[in-house]
């Protein structure tokens, strides 16, 4: 089997999602153009601030940079046969790890680890009610997105509240924070840090033998009892990397976001990123590289926002895109829909 | 003799799958009004599938079906039902939750869709059916609580209640106890005195003698012939059944076996529903010798090897590898300590056919040393290499070693998994159904390799559902009814009357 | 604790009770014919949106309902045919359904009534209640429709024909196919019916409830509901109570955080936290006593 051959192999999945996001943008107009945008306006503020320069492009990166990560989470659950939807939660814990940890500890390192921990800590119960209770874990990890929601803005803004400034954390000291990127921007060394997380995700998942353990009892769980794998322990192993990556998603977003380095107004700057991952990583196709440029262009859609907005359009607007890019994602065989037709209309 | 019209007529039915396997090479059969036809033949005669085209559930490949002389075609199984034909499945579908009742008029409940169902009426038109029948079955409690036996007669009832005169039972008394059986024949010549046709499929001949009519015979897709039970003998049957010319050539030289590598004592396990499936099996597997298990699917093999190779629990008993108890040890543990394990499932247990012929490759020695590099990486050089030497060895034809199993012909699958259950260097192989839907080629290499390993003096312990696989292969054979062996025999001591006799719970 | 407060409680409790209730009655219907969507979030809030619309144009509460019920049938469609007919995946739809109501909503209200996160809905255009106290303790019509939904769906799954056959495509489709009972329409027909619902839940939400639209209205109520589903065994009537205790915590969390006393001693994060922390622990512990449908989540395709 020569490379090209193996290549080809990617080109189903990969015209799958250029599809589903050439309908996602589509769709897109037609709301913008029903509700009385120019829809061609709003793209093209959409682009230029996403692209436009390398300001704008810095931006998208940095606001890629949590995607990629939760999105690895879901993309880990998945090949393993989970919808483990828990990133979120992971998210916040992570986040207030690296505030906390980072207080005491003045090494972005120790908050890296603290995030890493703390994640694959949340995971934990959700990870045991599946194995030794059965409970699905979309229902399990919803209710552990919602306990941590309050718990989290209890610690936040409780218990490491900043007291010069209420609705926040207190800030990551300078001596634990990532440096920039690109000056006068939001993009930090956090985003080499998820890509360098999606590469080794990668090597794990398909170069050792645990994530072969892991793939073989997502795709075929009989199987691997036969080959001498134990599904039980490759959803375990599942859960907590998962949990790590997210974990590291939250300590990345207050440890590499300037202005603040914190977490600030209630949870708003890491909220959502748990659900906006699941989407990345489908349209990533559940697969670790194809997650970094999916969180890249998703990246993008949130940070070419900005601009759109003031062409007059909701910044929230990209939001539904991304929704309808998810369900046209969902319908199976959509490529075969649009090329059956195309093949017959040839023949 | 018998001049009158059959009241059904399948004639000349061919059906081929899409894979190409020839299930039904030309079929004819006609069922007279009235009687009890048995429809006797091994497992993959295509018995189930005739029934399966003439229930509506399977499109013939070519054929025609006649029903009172007009000819008919069913697009569903509730097509044929509507006509009159009604089938009860080996494996039942019945809605596990619901009642003897719902199940019944489940599509028939009467009235509008929205209003309330008429329990009552449904309950004293069942009651007066039960009532003819001379039997009872509790209509308000979960057919899941329900023993098999009970179960099987709301199927019964709920093809009786669509006024269906045609009944299929399709080895309606696999599932059942020896007093079940009893029961059923008592329903079943009840059915017969008012008017019914029954096609009654089974590969027992002491049942086929006891409640049948006539016999047709079906062997490999084709009918063997048909004999008015009166007529017949079990012998005869069994005879017509088994008999048949041996296509592949093995060579197997005579051999001393050693001494014992496996061993199994006073075994039994339970099946999925909590039956005893394996009662009391011992026996045991020497170096140098092919050790045979015949016998009809369902009869407790599944279940033996499971236990066997650490995949189910053992309820009681002891297992011996060299020596070394092994009752209860992880797959994992049993490969390391020697033994492989061909499954009977190919494409569920054996492959991940997603995967590919490399990542198959290593299924169940992933770990080893040979395959490592530090930090738990796996050398997949390495891997690509075992691959290669496994393709080239056993002449596996695959696009490449990066290719999904799937793209693999099913020959191609099967030499895989023996390729790699071979390369584990095993003591002991256990090869389930190894050549099931195999092509000639495949099959012929796999068995000559089988004797190899044999001839290398490791101990093999074949299980088949396929006759002349285990007579051909082994050294000695035991036949498996029930649970139990029918007997441990020598392949050329024994004659095909005699097998076929112990395949159908005939104690030699 | 006095007679007004719980009065107000109760009737607080019988407020929050209704969505969660329609939605979860709407979800054991579909789960019973063996769909799972976990897309009732997302119809919640465009519901809510739409059904504002409607109630607005109509300038009528009832209106406002049936333009959310509409809403819901739009996106039943849509997630009906993705799984039952094109065999998808049945949980990924709903992923996408949530995103798109939580941006359609926000981008919604500022695109049709320039305000940005918040309409309130005009009094008249909302569902007036049955009975109102000075406090401005109130009890809607909606709640006893929805007890009376409850009892319908329960009397619809286990005494109708129809229902008898929702239950069997969701247990064994290959059964039900056998007796000539269209599996796909069934199915088809149980995510319609549970979409409604949940349109009407997200429209009481805006022309009845909370009397505004928000771009977070739904908060969680459509997973809410798939947990009290869970909880009620897949039983409508059951589903109904699962909700009122629901919407009791929901009250009571409220009351804790307005006393100064308690809310001095517990964080009133801790008692947010209660519905969860108890579908949790519920859930962990009635799973192998009650369970779902042996279909549910599991596409039909004939051999």
């Amino acid at each position: 089997m020569t490379a090209l051959e193996e290549l080809k192999g990617y080109i189903r999945p990969l015209g799958e999602s250029v599809l589903a996001i050439l309908i996602g943008a589509l769709i897109g107009a037609i709301v913008l153009w029903l509700s009385g945008y120019n829809a061609v306006a709003a793209y093209k503020a959409l682009i230029q601030g996403s692209f436009g320069s390398l300001g704008n492009f810095a931006e998208t990166l940095s606001k890629s940079t949590p995607l990629i990560l939760t999105a690895i989470t879901f993309a880990i659950g998945a090949r393993t046969g989970l919808f483990n939807i828990g990133a979120e939660g992971a998210v916040y814990f992570g986040a207030i790890a690296a505030v906390a940890i980072t207080q005491s500890i003045q090494n972005p390192l120790a908050g890296i680890l603290a995030g890493l921990f703390i994640g694959a800590l949340w995971m934990l119960p959700a990870a045991v009610l599946k194995v030794y209770r059965g409970v699905h874990e979309v229902i399990s990890t919803i209710m552990f997105n919602w306990i941590a929601f309050y718990l989290a803005s209890w610690l936040a803004l409780q218990v490491f509240e900043n007291p010069m400034n209420p609705n926040s954390t207190l800030p990551i000291p300078p001596g634990a924070r990532l440096p920039l990127l690109v000056k006068n921007s939001t993009l930090s060394l956090a985003f080499v840090i998820a890509v360098i997380t999606a590469v080794v995700v990668y090597v794990i998942m398909w170069h050792t033998k645990l994530g072969y353990e892991l793939r073989t009892s997502g795709l075929n769980s009989r199987a691997a009892e036969y080959g001498g794998i134990n599904p039980r322990k490759a959803m375990l192993w599942s859960f907590i990397i998962g949990g790590m990556t997210a974990g590291l998603a939250g300590a990345l977003q207050v440890m590499g976001i300037p202005p603040s380095y914190s977490i600030s107004q209630g949870l708003a700057n890491v909220y959502g990123y748990g659900f906006d991952g699941i989407g990345v990583s489908l349209v990533g196709r559940n697969h670790p590289l194809g997650i970094i440029f999916a969180g890249i262009l998703f990246g993008a859609l949130n940070a070419g926002a900005t601009l759109m907005q003031q062409t007059g359009v909701p910044l929230e607007m990209v939001k539904v895109i991304e929704g309808i890019i998810i369900v046209a994602v969902a319908v199976p065989g959509l490529l075969d829909l649009f090329l059956k037709p195309l093949r017959r209309g040839k023949a | 003799m018998e001049e009158r019209t059959p009241v059904l007529e399948m004639r000349d039915i061919v059906k081929i799958y899409p894979d190409g396997t020839k299930a039904l090479k030309g079929v004819t059969i006609k069922v007279y009004e009235g009687e009890i036809l048995g429809l006797l033949g091994e497992n993959g005669a295509g018995k189930t599938t005739l029934m399966k085209i003439l229930f509506g559930m399977l499109k013939p490949t070519k054929g025609r079906i006649f029903l009172r002389g007009k000819e008919v075609r069913f697009k569903s199984p509730a097509d044929a039902i509507a006509n009159g034909i009604g089938m009860v499945h080996q494996h039942f579908t019945l809605v596990e939750v619901f009642n003897a009742l719902e199940n019944i008029i489940l599509g028939m409940e009467g009235h509008g869709l929205f209003s309330k169902i008429d329990v009552e009426n449904a309950r004293k038109k069942l009651q007066k059916l039960m009532d003819e029948l001379n039997f009872q079955v509790p209509l308000d409690v979960p057919v899941e609580k329900l023993p098999v036996g009970t179960q099987q007669r709301i199927e019964i009832l709920k093809m009786l209640y669509r006024n269906v005169d045609i009944l299929i039972l399709d080895e309606p008394t696999a599932v059942l106890t020896p007093i079940e059986v009893k029961e059923l024949f008592a329903v079943l010549r009840k059915l017969k005195a008012q008017g019914k046709t029954i096609i009654f499929i089974s590969h027992k001949l002491n049942e086929v003698m006891e409640i049948t009519d006539r016999v047709t015979v079906i062997r490999k897709g084709q009918v063997v012939g048909t004999v008015k039970t009166s007529e017949a003998t079990p012998q005869l049957l069994a005879r017509m059944m088994v008999g048949r010319d041996v296509v592949l050539r093995i060579e197997k030289p005579p051999k001393e076996p050693g001494e014992v590598v496996f061993r199994v004592e006073n075994l039994w396990v339970k099946g999925d529903r909590g039956e005893e499936a394996v009662r009391g099996l011992t026996f045991e597997v020497r170096a140098g010798e092919i050790f045979g298990i015949a016998g009809v699917e369902g009869n407790g093999q599944s279940e033996l090897i499971e236990a066997i190779t650490g995949l189910r629990k053992v309820e009681k008993g002891k297992i011996y590898l060299k020596g070394v108890d092994i009752t209860g040890k992880k797959p994992r543990d049993l490969y390391d300590m020697g033994v492989a394990h061909i499954p009977e499932d190919r494409t569920h247990m054996g492959l991940i056919l997603e995967m590919t012929v490399m990542e198959n490759a290593i299924l169940g020695m992933h770990w080893r040393k040979e395959f490592s590099k530090d930090l738990g990486l796996i050398n997949w050089a390495k891997v690509e290499e075992h691959s290669n030497r496994l393709i080239k060895e056993f002449e596996i034809v695959a696009p490449g070693t990066k290719a999904p199993v799937k793209s693999l012909s099913g020959g191609n699958q099967q030499k895989l998994i023996v390729a790699r259950e071979v390369s584990k260097k095993p003591e002991f192989i256990i090869a389930a159904q190894p050549t099931r839907g195999v092509d000639v080629a495949s099959t012929e290499y796999i068995r000559n390799y089988l004797v190899k390993l044999r001839n290398e003096n490791k101990a093999v312990l074949l299980v088949s559902a396929d006759l002349d696989e285990v007579l051909q292969l082994s050294d000695r054979m035991a036949i498996m009814y029930e649970g139990q062996f029918m007997g441990i025999v020598k392949p050329d001591e024994v004659t095909e009357e005699q097998i076929g006799l112990m395949m159908g719970g005939v104690k030699a | 604790m006095n007679e007004t407060f719980v009065i107000s409680l109760l009737l607080g409790s019988l407020a929050a009770m209704v969505p969660i209730a329609l939605t979860s009655i709407g979800a054991v219907i579909s789960e019973r014919a063996g769909v799972v969507n976990i897309g009732y979030e997302g119809i919640l809030m465009l519901s809510a949106f739409f059904g504002a619309i409607f109630a607005e144009l109509a300038n009528n509460g009832w209106v406002g309902l049936l333009g959310g019920a509409l809403t819901g049938l739009v996106i039943g469609m849509i997630h009906g045919v993705i799984t039952v007919y094109l065999k998808g995946d049945h949980v990924i739809p709903g992923i996408g359904i949530n995103l798109i109501g939580y941006g359609g909503v926000a981008f919604g209200i500022l695109a049709y009534w320039g305000t940005a996160g918040q309409h309130q809905v005009a009094p008249s255009a909302q569902i007036k209640p049955l009975w109102m106290d000075a406090f401005g303790n109130s009890l809607s019509p909606m709640v006893p429709i929805t007890i009376a939904i409850a009892f319908i769906a329960w009397w619809m799954l286990f005494k109708t024909p129809f229902g008898l056959r929702i239950r069997a495509v969701g247990e064994n489709p290959e059964a039900a196919d056998a007796l000539g009972i269209n599996v796909e329409l069934y199915r088809f027909t149980a995510v319609l019916i549970a979409s409604a619902l949940a349109g009407v839940a997200g429209a009481y939400l805006s022309v009845d409830w909370l009397g505004t639209v928000t771009k977070t209205i739904a908060a969680g109520r459509g997973f809410i509901a798939l947990a009290n589903m869970v909880f009620s065994g897949w039983n409508p009537i059951i589903a109904l109570g699962g909700a009122f205790l629901f919407g009791f915590f929901d009250n009571f969390a409220i009351y804790i955080q307005n006393n100064p006393w308690l809310a001095g001693t517990i964080p009133w994060q801790f008692i947010a936290t209660l519905p969860y922390v108890v579908t949790l622990v519920v859930v962990a512990g009635i799973i192998g006593r009650a369970r779902p449908p042996k279909w549910d989540g599991r596409p039909y395709k004939r051999e």
